[in-house]
């Protein structure tokens, strides 16, 4: 990615007494509803029980399709199971698919890239071949592909939308290191004498990681968009999973006679993304304007 | 320097992209055949038939021995890239049809909605971008929101919101077809969360490019904020945007896949989901290398199109 | 939604207009009574694509949709199961049943020129039994074929190694139709493109994943009794669409860009019946009805109680009067209603009744564990349905529904999506506790190939078995061959009563609803029927009153 994603704009200085970190939040009310929206996302994942009383797969077949109302806030599905319920109860699944296949991408990809990065001359050859290639497959045509292999169910969309992140990150984290390895406090700790692995443990890999910091909380909502998408083309989670992305599927057939089946689990899909974009560049902004 | 060593410069600037296009190529092929075998199920009982098949041995065991489905796996591969070599793209076994003449017919629609999907993302962003940045707090905050909003929609979701509230309910486009006013909602679907994301990206560019001195030194020469705008800084601006619109492409053909299907138009990325359920691995093979030569096509044009806005590219080594 | 308004005002006025200048009120008279018009193109969708518009090879139903347009079949089946001539204007059967003598008719010739002569018909019935063909329905319905002698130009006598009632039958079936010689004497994929037939239309072209191209056939004069008319076809031509989307397709019909779509989704069809510019058509087809069919290999299904408790723990009704709007009728037992030789008596053996389903569970021995689920010898009682991914969707939220009130009873019900290859795989190697499927055909010999013991065995390298629940019972196999050796209606049809109240009782398969041809058509759009043998669409008879 460019540079200019990093630089962002200038914050006045810092409030004295508030720490750094907090200030870009405080100021921006965008970060600051994104923050809530997201800590309640994973209260919800967490303690679902707490936030809805009914329960997510009990059907009633004669309560079909009932549009939202008192008792139904976001109306009943086709088997007249409580939207609502069902949202509250499938974040905990929307949420650990977001964060696993992130970091599952991430762990590899910083494999891939410091393998590549300071391994030496061919290793640096063959990863960014093996990068490029990766990188032109897109993304979901490689999940694609190898998710039939994996089968259905949750665990199944963390790695097929996992492996096809890595290339993404894994540009990143190989440029990041490259651009890290020639920088002078690298360069200075050789000169000094530290021992090779010291300097990557504490040095580059630190350095190199914190843009990807950003990438990543913006990789989570991603994520979550690329597995419902998954969904939608039949490798998401078995029934009775109330999992957004299924949910959304399901309900598009009956788009004429029920909007609420879709536009509630698209909703929340949307809010999610959102909230982590916010929140990432919000970060950003505080690591471009705190820096080391 | 001189036409003679920036011809040759170019030239094996081109090799190296040609060799590095057939090494993506090779590796594209030799992962969508372990994709495909690595899948449980045969394919050969796919495609004699639906539920209420009756296949007699004789059948099956021709089927196989057709598509070469009875050699060793080693085999089947090493045939399979010597076949690729001589351009020989095989027979869909679902299809019954010549997988050359299966992507002649469906790669059309697709190209056209991957390149007016990616045209219209480009003007909506750089109308936004253009307009908007820097010039009025308000205006600029509100134009990045919708920006990022756009780009965090869904495009499948995006689709389906999109078909029922203009072909459904109000009627204004059609549902379904392959004439003009049916690309419409699938462009549209696609080049909204697409235009979001390039116009953030070109908007923050655009924003650091307005700090830098050349800016101050053009508008004391008298130029207006438009003509600065336009002439100097939407040069420097767009190359993060056009470095990503190579992914952008790659990245539009694969959700092909899920628009074509939610709008019922023909092209290739439908062709592909049903492919690898059917487990035929020549059209999925096929349809996977041809987006790959399109995506090795798209980012060659794109990086000579940066070389042009930027000379200081010109013969750099990335 | 504002050009139906113009052309309703304009109706209106254009009414109005002529009630004041007759100065009577005149009621509308209906544009049928006018007769059919010739001329225009109708536009058909329907959501599946063939892969060979041949129905010789392979054989599934998007197929036989097509063929019925341009192909003609030996024999024609009416309403009420009986044989009726086609192009074979008469036949005789030996006294031992193994040799059928084919009269045809001498006037036909198919849309390339080829006379139909004895011939014709070898080459048809060969090609559908030879293995390069790949025929896996016409071919499996005929395994009983030996050979044809041509006795003549126009006297074909086509052998079999067993007498076989249903043979009629099954030649009345579009999957049997009579092709041209010459156009199957070219490569099996030349011919999937452009099949050659004697049929009302011809194909013109086809445009993968766009639509098929019918053009009518002006010699056409051998229209089958259950016809409404003889001779050339009103249209001039078809465009047969190819529209997976159900709600895509509905919406271009209600805005008509369509004239007639087939599968019609549950949920239009409300709003289709309260359109008053659409008409609905729907036929039940023959056959063993839509189902999930219990493997008694293994368990759980072993024991004939968890199956009758499981079977009395799904609450179909439930699912059919919220998934399919309540349009859907309930199958009643073994055999669709417009089968052959269906008996009603075994309607109501499937009902939903969970205290029974507890009460069986319990007596075999499987407790209910801390979660609800119930064990026996530490093992849970576990249910697993694979899903192809081509199953509608108000399929999967019906057994959606199954999966949940099989919960109350206990039952732990996994359903597991796929592609159908991997569905297909599992059910082939007895991986699965349910195989969900359907079979459509017109006669009641379907009990014989879904449920006799002949049709276990593996039918080839990783081929897969017809009989999916496993049953083999000898003195079943006797009733079912007794069945094919007679042509005794009455006979028969006690024979299949025994057949049909043996499944029952055995509680081998979940029925659901029957397989329905349901198609909603324009009002402008006429003379469309649903053929007998199998519930295809005919567009025969169809014309255009516009």
């Amino acid at each position: 990615m460019s540079q200019s994603l990093l630089a962002g704009r200038r914050w006045g200085d810092a409030r004295q007494g508030r720490p750094a970190w907090l200030l870009p939040l405080v100021a921006d009310p965008g970060a600051m509803l994104a923050a809530c929206f997201l800590v309640w996302l994973v209260a919800t994942a967490m303690a679902p029980a707490l936030f809805t009383a009914r329960d997510p797969i009990a059907i009633a077949p004669r309560a079909a399709f009932l549009p939202p109302d008192w008792a139904h806030p976001f109306g009943t599905d086709a088997s007249g199971r409580d939207i609502l319920a069902r949202i509250i109860w499938g974040t905990r699944s929307s949420l650990l698919i977001g964060v696993l296949s992130t970091g599952l991408a991430l762990g590899v990809a910083i494999v891939i890239g410091t393998f590549g990065a300071l391994g030496g001359r061919l290793a640096e050859r063959c990863v960014a071949r093996l990068l490029e290639v990766l990188f032109s497959f897109p993304t979901l045509i490689l999940s694609l592909l190898f998710a039939p292999s994996l089968g259905s169910g949750t665990r199944s969309l963390v790695l097929a939308v996992g492996i096809g992140s890595i290339a993404g990150y894994g540009r990143l984290v190989f440029g990041q290191m490259r651009s890290v390895r020639e920088a002078g406090y690298v360069e200075a700790a050789r000169v000094l004498g530290h021992p090779a692995w010291r300097t990557i443990c504490v040095q580059i890999v630190p350095n190199a990681m914190r843009p990807l910091l950003v990438t990543a909380t913006m990789g989570v909502g991603q994520t979550i968009v690329w597995a419902s998408t998954l969904s939608f083309l039949g490798l998401g989670a078995p029934p009775p999973a109330a999992e957004w992305g299924t949910m959304l599927v399901m309900g598009r057939d009956y788009i004429a006679q029920a909007w609420w089946l879709t536009f509630f689990p698209g909703l929340f899909i949307v809010l999610t993304s959102l909230s982590t974009t916010v929140l990432g560049r919000a970060l950003q902004r505080t690591l471009a304007a705190g820096g080391r | 320097m001189n036409a003679g060593v920036r011809t040759r410069r170019l030239a094996s600037g081109l090799l190296g992209r040609a060799a590095g296009g057939g090494s993506v190529l090779f590796v594209s092929a030799s992962i969508t055949f372990i994709a495909l075998h690595i899948m449980p199920g045969d394919p050969v009982m796919a495609m004699l038939g639906g539920p209420t098949a009756d296949p007699s041995p004789a059948a099956i065991a021709a089927a196989r021995h057709e598509y070469g489905l009875d050699r060793p796996l080693a085999v089947q591969y090493g045939l399979y890239l010597w076949r690729l070599l001589h351009g020989d793209l095989g027979v869909s076994f679902s299809q019954h049809m010549r997988v050359a003449a299966v992507l002649r017919e469906q790669a059309g629609p697709t190209i056209v909605l991957t390149l007016s999907a990616l045209a219209a993302s480009w003007i909506v962003a750089l109308l936004s971008v253009l307009v908007t940045t820097r010039r009025n707090r308000w205006l600029d905050g509100a134009a990045a929101s919708v920006e990022t909003v756009g780009a965090s929609l869904p495009h499948f979701w995006l689709g389906i919101v999109l078909l029922w509230v203009f072909a459904f309910r109000l009627q204004w486009l059609p549902p379904a077809g392959n004439s003009l006013a049916a690309l419409i909602l699938p462009t549209v679907s696609l080049a909204i969360p697409l235009g979001g994301f390039i116009g953030r990206v070109t908007r923050d560019s655009f924003a650091a490019a307005l700090d830098q001195p050349f800016v101050l030194s053009a508008r004391t020469r008298g130029l207006s904020d438009w003509q600065v705008r336009v002439l100097h800084v939407l040069r420097h601006a767009v190359l993060p945007g056009l470095g990503l619109s190579a992914w952008a492409v790659a990245a539009l053909l694969g959700n092909a896949v899920v628009v074509e299907t939610i709008f019922s138009r023909r092209g290739i990325g439908r062709q592909l989901f049903e492919a690898v359920s059917m487990q035929d691995m020549p059209l999925a093979s096929g349809i996977v290398l041809f987006v790959t030569c399109l995506y090795v096509i798209a980012s060659l044009l794109i990086e000579m199109l940066s070389a042009l806005i930027d000379p200081r590219l010109q013969g750099a080594r990335r | 939604m504002r050009a139906e308004h113009r052309g309703r005002a304009a109706r209106l006025a254009v009414l109005s207009a002529l009630v004041a200048v007759a100065g009577c009120h005149r009621p509308r008279t209906s544009v049928a009574s006018k007769g059919p018009l010739r001329g225009g193109t109708l536009v058909y969708a329907t959501d599946r694509e063939p892969i060979c518009l041949d129905p010789h090879v392979a054989g599934d139903m998007p197929q036989v949709f097509v063929a019925e347009q341009y192909l003609d079949r030996l024999v024609s089946m009416d309403r009420d199961g009986h044989i009726r001539p086609w192009l074979a204007s008469s036949w005789d059967i030996s006294p031992d049943g193994r040799s059928y003598t084919f009269h045809l008719r001498h006037d036909v010739s198919f849309t390339d020129g080829t006379p139909l002569t004895a011939e014709a018909v070898r080459a048809n019935l060969d090609q559908m039994r030879d293995p390069h063909t790949q025929s896996t329905t016409a071919g499996g319905y005929i395994r009983q074929y030996v050979g044809t002698d041509v006795l003549d130009a126009h006297t074909a006598v086509v052998h079999l190694s067993r007498p076989y009632a249903a043979f009629l039958e099954v030649l009345a079936q579009g999957f049997l139709g009579i092709e041209s010689p010459r156009a199957l004497a070219r490569s099996r994929d030349d011919n999937c493109q452009s099949p050659v037939g004697s049929g009302p239309f011809r194909i013109v072209r086809w445009d993968h994943q766009s639509d098929i191209v019918f053009a009518r056939n002006p010699d056409y004069h051998r229209a089958p009794p259950t016809a409404r008319h003889q001779g050339p076809a009103y249209l001039d031509g078809i465009v047969w669409k190819f529209i997976p989307e159900p709600q895509v397709r509905f919406a271009s019909l209600q805005a008509g860009e369509l004239d007639v779509i087939d599968n019609l989704p549950p949920e239009d069809e409300l709003p289709a019946a309260k359109n008053p510019e659409l008409r609905l058509l729907v036929a039940d087809r023959p056959g063993n009805p839509t189902h999930g069919m219990l493997d008694t290999r293994r368990a759980p299904f072993n024991d004939i109680r968890v199956r009758e408790a499981f079977v009395c723990s799904a609450d179909i009704d439930g699912a059919l009067s919220s998934v399919f709007f309540g349009r859907y009728r309930r199958a009643g037992g073994p055999l669709s209603p417009t089968t052959p030789f269906y008996s009603p008596d075994f309607e109501h053996a499937k009902d939903y009744d969970p205290l029974r389903a507890d009460r069986l569970l319990d007596e075999a021995g499987w407790r209910r564990g801390p979660d609800g689920i119930r064990e026996r010898h530490g093992v849970r009682l576990v249910v697993e349905i694979p899903e192809r991914a081509s199953l509608a969707p108000a399929d999967r939220t019906l057994w959606e529904q199954v999966q949940a009130t099989a919960r109350q009873t206990g039952f732990d019900v996994r359903l597991e999506p796929m592609s159908d290859t991997q569905a297909n795989q599992r059910v082939a190697d007895w991986d699965d506790d349910v195989a969900l499927g359907y079979w459509n055909t017109n006669t009641a010999d379907v009990l014989r190939i879904v449920f006799g013991s002949a049709f276990l065995g593996r039918t080839g390298i990783g081929g897969h078995h017809q009989n999916n629940s496993g049953f083999s019972d000898p003195a079943y196999d006797r009733i079912m061959e007794a069945a094919l050796e007679t042509r005794d209606a009455a006979r028969r049809r006690v024979l299949y009563h025994q057949a049909q109240a043996i499944i029952s009782s055995r509680y081998l398969q979940i029925t659901t609803y029957p397989q329905t041809t349901r198609l909603a058509i324009r009002s402008d759009v006429h003379g469309v029927r649903i053929e007998p043998s199998l519930g295809v669409t005919s567009l025969y008879d169809a014309w255009l009153s516009r």
